[in-house]
């Protein structure tokens, strides 16, 4: 509990007094989908009313309509990339200092102090210091708003990315895109509104959860799109059916649907079943639309690195996270390392050989995604995100051994665009890059500021679930004034 | 106007109303101090040091000390209490504030004696003990409602009074047809046939209804459809969750005690005692302690960031199940401090919590995923939950729920919500194994005086029955929740169930036996009625509802008689797509799907794996199973339409339905007649007949044009056939076969000796080249392209014992353990490559057959005549293509030669999926008249075929049949 709001954060108040409260901030429309997707109101509402991912307007007049959270699955070493601790150098060989308490995640041996695998330098005019495993992002320095002192609440990949993408590590709470996509709604009905990209290599420990809805109607749910073939699920039926063919089936079904319809007047439930059929239908080609690369010119695709290795397939995901954004699409997440262990950022067996390879993989493709973004107008008012689920101790696991252990208590994320400054470092780690000091960033706050920046209050976005007014950083929370533009 | 109005209001409270009205303490100050103040200033640590709960308390004042009673005021009219929450003002109406000054100037008089108290009663802002749900049920009398004709159910009686004072009238009762399906759907989940529609329509027996109820209860589907709810309640899975999401062994033995107790009609007492204290209870047995499930059922982590913490944790999600499921309140709020809205203090929710912590709520080995040892349950085999101390660690209330802050320790009681019911558990007898908390909190819950466990139940009844329940909110009946639609009815359902002993098919009797639950979902007044009464509070008609996930599953498997009704027992998995499997972290291992004939069961018995709920299931709104779910959402959305329309498991109901009509009739009218039969359980009218043959015509039209391309052709890597052999002289020793797929694959024999031997009338009378002795071709570099590739083969075998292979690239000294090869091994099993190497024998291996092997991404696998022999979900490691490749031997060993015919070898680059690969070996069992064990596989997927599968397939997404009237 970082905050000092009320002791008594449950629940605020009656729902009645909350749309009272909240009145003047929603459209009249944006009021009704809101309440047609809480509990409080009946499912008969619920089911008569507009899709509830109908666009809706934003709480807080701030500039970014869709996130890339772009996540580096199995945490990234900060000491090793954008927390530069020359301290380190003194230090090296010795020992923590025995008053820096921590719990040792996975009883691994604990070693010597290590400075950073590779050379820090600066950025840009604001001379950023990053690190030679992101070179190319380096050269955006200027765009980027490093938070240095960020800080969750577990050593536990499972457990640390269930918090990361839902503010607790209980699985069963909807994510941050969940809440994205609940409060703001998405501007391309063809489209979801939250788009999860996985890693070839594998999902991430504990899977669904992790772009779950939770206790929200799946709807909000993330959905999980394939970065080749068929994007999402389901989108193609079998070879022999054609689309004229589906289309037939298609006209038949409306035929029927509509003879039953006609037979009982006013049913809103079986119109909106009928409707979504269409809608199904306009998906199966604006889906495939959305992820074909072919559309881009070569100069796009070499910006990007596709083609060529270790690049082409995240530099394919940020492609299409942009053309995502172009279409509309609220929240995407992109996971670079999936499956297990080295699979992912999680250097236990060597710093240099781990986030060797995965830094040459995301490093070029992140570069040109903000490139790219930039040079379209879109960076302004896209956020980009940036992060693991925790960080690695400054720490060898064992003499002149190459890997680190997990860290949650001191670590370094970035966002850039969308209304943040560029240029500037918030928050600071003690001199060994170990824990969080000052201007601490915990991951609720890191998730009001989110939220904020794409128009939304944290502490007012609420669903009312089993008794409580339940939102994203329950009772946490405090957006970071100072990175906003 | 209000502004003057206010205004007049306002000079009245100020102005005049001191000087007319003397100011009462219990009517006047009392509500605002409990309303206003007492959130803070009571308790142990009250606020500022300041009790307002009593006189002493306000005259010994707070910390600073000064004369209380003015500085009270004074802060009240500086509006800096209450204190400000969330950056919106508190201040007090400047009525409370008059009323107060008028109180401190006439001597602040408060009763000898009297203590306020938080939760005495309830206040525009919370409840208090007074709350509705938490008096006690008195039986009300129905009202008396005129209604023509016979005596009024009393059901209905509590409905048309509040129509009739609203001036509103019911829906006329549903046809017969419509009441039947609801029943069913209703009792089991399942849809009647449609001889048992036209019977019941034929029966105009009055008896006719009660027959029809009668016998589903006493259907063992009944339990099936009503555990279900019951386990959405119980957050049941069958995994722990988290990284390793492990599974939970038999749990599915919880799912079936559910299932048997509903069948049952076990009295909810007994219900409530076997899962909450099975182990407890005087007739223990192994069954009682399979329900004490119910308490291990939730997500487990066992990898919690401080081990201290999470046991707390835990002991929140069966607490929160527990008051959740029985008593409707949300006792969890109560964690970190007295509940917001509902009289439970904290101390309640660590005496409700202190039942379990007796149990194996701490860490310990992580092989007991967060239960007992065998031993400390006391049976095999069985996921349970016991005490594992009579004499546990003291649990103390935590300050804001903080570990590291314990106060005082609690002692083990019932809530103190309904302080008739209050009790102190006992402690257990001397040498008791288990504490006997949990038995008195559940026997505390099952009493019959307890007023939320009969109303909580009876409202869940209804809501399954009607779609909506009474009470809005069936999981919580507190402050927010929705209140009751009809309180009287309410209290008269749970007064039945009580006096029938607490008999859950009583209830079901009650209710389908009303006009209430068999009127129409259509009202003639239809559009007046919705705008004067929406969200149907009054029941004016009946709520259509859609078929939830299971129902619409098991529906569906029912249409095509595909339904496989076997009970109980351990759960399948279905066959979940790979794309849909690339969520794990653990792809590969993580999912290993049933066998197929053991997928067609009931969705009830799907396996619950939280990591990975089946998307088909969770597209149609099955709840988390996290947290214990009361209702589950109803959403429209087009991922819905996408499954139905495309999604694999629904294409294999309507061609199996098209083969099965195809077969069992000859004309088109009667396989439409029957498809509108098998799906709804109708004949077709006469426009949708004729709408119906235009689909047929106009899709086999389409079919046909498609046909003419054989779409798999450009996919081929090599494909080599009997009948493209040159033979030396024309004599009949092959000399070269040339590669048909235009890649250049030829294959070639140049010494005399070895080569094998064309047999122009080998299969089906196609031609076959006979391998006998030491004869093999050779081939003109590697038929694969790539790692991912299909072999499909047509020979027979007349093989010696021994190791004797189709086509190898194996290489002594090069290729061993990365080569590829497809034959049989010395036990005449199927081999390919060294993964496979006995996947099993194949009859009749003289006559001829198609082997079919399979390496892809998420599938390698190989199969005989179509029939899977073996499979797993990954990829063979890394094959090494680059040695030369033969036909007929094992690679330059010179032996394990094939003795037998070979008609066809065809590669394909990349894995074929299961329709491109039926496709090819349909072909080829048609071409060398092999018969394909498959009883539908055999059949040529003709246009007509194809143009039918499409029309049922249409039937399966409509509207009729997916909704229920």
């Amino acid at each position: 509990m970082n905050n000092s709001k009320s002791m008594f954060p449950c629940g605020r108040s009656r729902r009645r007094e909350f749309v009272w409260e909240m009145g003047g901030g929603f459209t009249g429309l944006a009021l009704a989908s809101l309440l047609a997707g809480d509990r409080f109101f009946s499912g008969r509402a619920r089911a008569s009313t507009s899709n509830p991912l109908n666009p809706r307007a934003t709480q807080l007049k701030t500039k970014a309509k869709s996130c890339i959270f772009l996540m580096m699955n199995g945490a990234p070493s900060q000491v090793d990339l954008f927390d530069h601790k020359p301290e380190l150098e003194k230090y090296s060989g010795k020992q923590l200092p025995a008053d820096k308490e921590y719990i040792n995640s996975g009883n691994r041996k604990v070693g010597y102090l290590t400075p950073a695998w590779r050379k820090f330098r600066p950025g840009g005019q604001s001379g950023l210091m990053i690190s030679d495993y992101f070179p190319m992002v380096r050269n955006h320095a200027d765009k980027l708003c490093v938070l240095n002192s960020c800080h969750t609440d577990s050593h536990a990949h499972g457990s640390a990315l269930v918090a990361m993408n839902t503010g607790k590590t209980l699985i069963g709470r909807p994510s941050l895109g969940s809440w994205a996509v609940y409060g703001l709604g998405t501007e391309n009905e063809n489209l979801p509104g939250y788009v999860t990209i996985l890693d070839k290599r594998g999902g991430p420990i504990s899977g669904q959860p992790n772009w779950s809805s939770g206790f929200m109607p799946a709807t909000y749910a993330g959905t999980l799109f394939r970065p080749v073939g068929d994007p999402i699920l389901d989108l193609k039926g079998p070879r022999h059916l054609s689309r004229q063919a589906q289309r037939q089936q298609l006209d038949l079904l409306a035929e029927l649907n509509q003879r039953h319809l006609s037979a009982r007047p006013g049913a809103a439930d079986l119109a909106s079943r009928i409707s979504s059929y269409e809608l199904a239908y306009r998906m199966q080609s604006a889906t495939p639309e959305a992820v074909d690369l072919a559309q881009e010119s070569r100069q796009t695709l070499d910006l990007y690195g596709i083609g060529k290795q270790p690049t082409d397939e995240y530099g394919r995901n940020c492609l299409i996270a942009r053309r995502l954004v172009e279409r509309g699409v609220r929240f995407i997440q992109l996971y670079s390392g999936g499956g297990h262990l080295e699979e992912t950022w999680d250097a236990h067996a060597g710093i240099e050989s781990n986030h060797g390879r995965h830094g040459a993989e995301v490093d070029q493709p992140i570069s040109a995604l903000l490139t790219d973004l930039e040079q379209r107008g879109l960076l302004e008012e896209t956020l980009v995100v940036w992060g693991g689920e925790f960080g690695r101790m400054p720490f060898s696991e064992g003499k002149n051994a190459p890997g680190r252990n997990h860290n949650p208590y001191g670590f370094s994320m970035w966002l850039a665009g969308g209304g943040v400054k560029g240029g500037i470092k918030y928050g600071e780690t003690d001199e060994f890059g170990f824990e969080s000091m000052t201007n601490k960033v915990h991951l609720h706050d890191l998730h009001a500021t989110i939220l904020h920046l794409m128009g939304l209050d944290h502490e007012t976005l609420t669903y009312f679930h089993q008794g409580r007014d339940e939102s994203l950083t329950d009772v946490g929370g405090n957006v970071i004034g100072d990175v906003l533009a | 106007m209000p502004l003057a109005r206010n205004l007049l209001l306002y000079l009245l409270a100020t102005l005049i109303a001191p000087t007319v009205i003397a100011v009462d303490f219990e009517r006047d100050v009392a509500p605002i101090f409990i309303t206003r103040c007492l959130e803070c200033h009571q308790g142990s640590e009250p606020s500022g040091g300041l009790l307002l709960t009593s006189e002493a308390g306000l005259s010994k004042g707070g910390k600073s000390g000064d004369a209380i009673r003015e500085k009270l005021l004074e802060r009240v009219r500086a509006g800096e209490m209450p204190p400000e929450k969330q950056g919106r003002s508190q201040r007090l109406p400047a009525k409370e504030i008059a009323v107060l000054e008028r109180w401190i100037e006439a001597g602040a008089n408060w009763p000898d004696q009297r203590t306020l108290d938080w939760f005495e009663r309830t206040t525009r802002y919370r409840a208090g003990r007074d709350w509705w749900s938490l008096q006690p049920i008195k039986r009300p009398e129905a009202p008396s409602v005129k209604i023509s004709g016979n005596a009024v159910h009393p059901i209905d009686a509590f409905v048309m009074n509040k129509l009739q004072q609203a001036g509103m009238k019911p829906a006329p009762r549903a046809n017969k047809r419509v009441l039947l399906r609801r029943l069913h759907y209703s009792l089991t989940g399942l849809s009647p046939t449609r001889e048992q529609l036209d019977q019941f329509v034929a029966d105009d027996s009055p008896k006719a209804w009660e027959n029809a109820i009668e016998e589903l209860l006493a259907s063992p589907h009944y339990g099936e459809r009503w555990a279900r709810y019951w386990l959405d309640i119980a957050r049941f899975a069958e995994t722990s969750g988290y990284e390793r999401d492990q599974e939970k062994p038999y749990a599915w033995r919880y799912r079936d005690w559910v299932v048997k107790a509903f069948n049952d009609d076990m009295p909810f007492r007994r219900f409530i005692l076997e899962q909450l204290a099975g182990d407890e209870i005087d007739a223990r047995s192994e069954q009682s302690v399979v329900a004490t499930g119910f308490l291990r059922l939730g997500a487990w982590n066992d990898e919690p960031n401080i081990p201290a913490d999470y046991e707390y944790d835990r002991l929140e999600d069966i607490v929160h199940t527990t008051s959740s499921a029985f008593l409707g309140l949300t006792v969890k709020c109560a964690r970190c401090h007295n509940h917001k809205f509902d009289p439970i203090l904290q101390e309640d929710y660590y005496r409700m919590g202190s039942a379990f912590w007796p149990g194996p709520i701490a860490a310990r080995s992580g092989g007991l995923l967060g239960g007992p040892t065998t031993n400390e349950l006391g049976y095999d085999k069985v996921l349970g939950w016991t005490d594992i101390s009579a004499k546990p660690r003291p649990l103390h209330l935590l300050k804001n729920g903080e570990r590291l802050h314990p106060r005082k320790q609690v002692a083990p009681a019932s809530l103190s919500s309904i302080p008739s019911l209050e009790r102190r558990f006992d402690p257990p007898p001397d040498g008791a194994k288990t504490t006997g908390r949990r038995l008195q909190l559940a026997k505390w819950i099952a009493d019959p005086d307890n007023p939320l466990t009969a109303r909580v139940l009876v409202n869940r009844i209804w809501q399954h029955h009607f779609g909506r329940a009474i009470v809005r909110t069936p999981n919580n009946f507190g402050f927010l929740a929705d209140p009751p639609t009809h309180p009287d009815l309410l209290d008269w359902l749970a007064a039945e169930f009580l006096s029938s002993g607490g008999s859950i098919k009583h209830l079901h009797r009650l209710i389908l036996r009303s006009e209430t639950w068999r009127q129409s979902s259509l009202h003639p007044q239809r559009e007046e009625y919705s705008v004067r009464d929406s969200g149907n509070r009054l029941w004016w008609r009946a709520e259509r509802r859609r078929l939830d996930a299971e129902a619409l599953r098991d529906s569906m498997l029912q249409a095509t008689a595909e339904l496989d009704l076997t009970l109980g027992g351990p759960s399948f998995k279905p066959t979940i797509s790979p794309e849909a499997l690339e969520g794990l972290s653990r792809k590969s291992s993580a999912w290993k799907a049933s066998p197929v004939e053991k997928q067609n069961r009931r969705s009830l018995y799907i396996y619950m794996k939280r990591g990975l709920l089946p998307p088909m299931m969770t597209t149609f709104d099955l709840c988390d199973t996290t947290l214990s779910c009361g209702e589950r959402d109803v959403t429209t959305v087009p991922t819905q339409a996408l499954a139905l329309l495309n999604n694999a498991f629904v294409h294999r109901r309507s061609e199996y339905l098209a083969g099965k009509l195809t077969d069992d009739f000859a004309t088109a009218e009667e396989r439409i007649e029957q498809a509108w039969t098998s799906i709804l359980k109708r004949e077709p009218k006469r426009d949708e007949l004729l709408l119906a043959h235009r689909h047929l015509n106009v899709q086999r039209d389409a079919f046909d044009r498609q046909a003419g391309v054989d779409a798999l052709a450009p996919k081929m890597s090599m494909h080599l056939r009997a009948d493209q052999a040159k033979t030396r002289r024309n004599e009949g020793q092959v000399e070269s076969i040339t590669d048909i797929s235009g890649n250049g694959r030829h294959a070639f024999q140049k010494r005399e000796d070895r080569q094998p031997v064309l047999n122009p009338n080998g299969f089906g009378g196609r031609p076959t080249i006979e391998f006998s002795k030491r004869d093999y071709l050779d081939v003109n570099g590697s038929p694969m392209k790539g790692q991912y590739a299909t072999i499909i083969c047509v020979a027979n075998d007349h093989g010696p014992p021994g190791h004797r292979e189709i086509i190898s690239n194996w290489r002594r000294g090069e290729n061993v353990g990365s080569s590829v090869f497809l034959g049989l091994t010395a036990e005449n099993t199927v081999r390919f490559c060294d993964v496979f190497n006995k996947a099993g024998t194949i009859p009749n291996r003289d006559r001829p057959f198609i082997l079919t092997a399979v390496n892809g991404e998420h599938l390698a696998a190989v199969y005989h005549n179509g029939r899977l022999l073996k499979s797993q979900s990954n990829p063979l490691r890394t094959r090494k293509l680059d040695t030369p490749w033969v036909i007929g031997q094992q690679g330059n060993i010179n032996g394990e030669f094939w003795q037998g015919g070979i008609a066809e070898i065809r590669v394909y680059d990349g894995a074929l999926d299961r329709h491109e690969r039926r496709t090819v070996e349909r072909e080829l069992a048609e071409r060398y008249e092999i018969e394909l064990p498959d009883a539908h596989s055999g059949k040529k997927r003709s246009s007509e075929f194809l143009a039918l599968a499409s029309l049922c397939h249409v039937l399966l997404n409509s509207n009729e049949f997916i909704f229920i009237d």
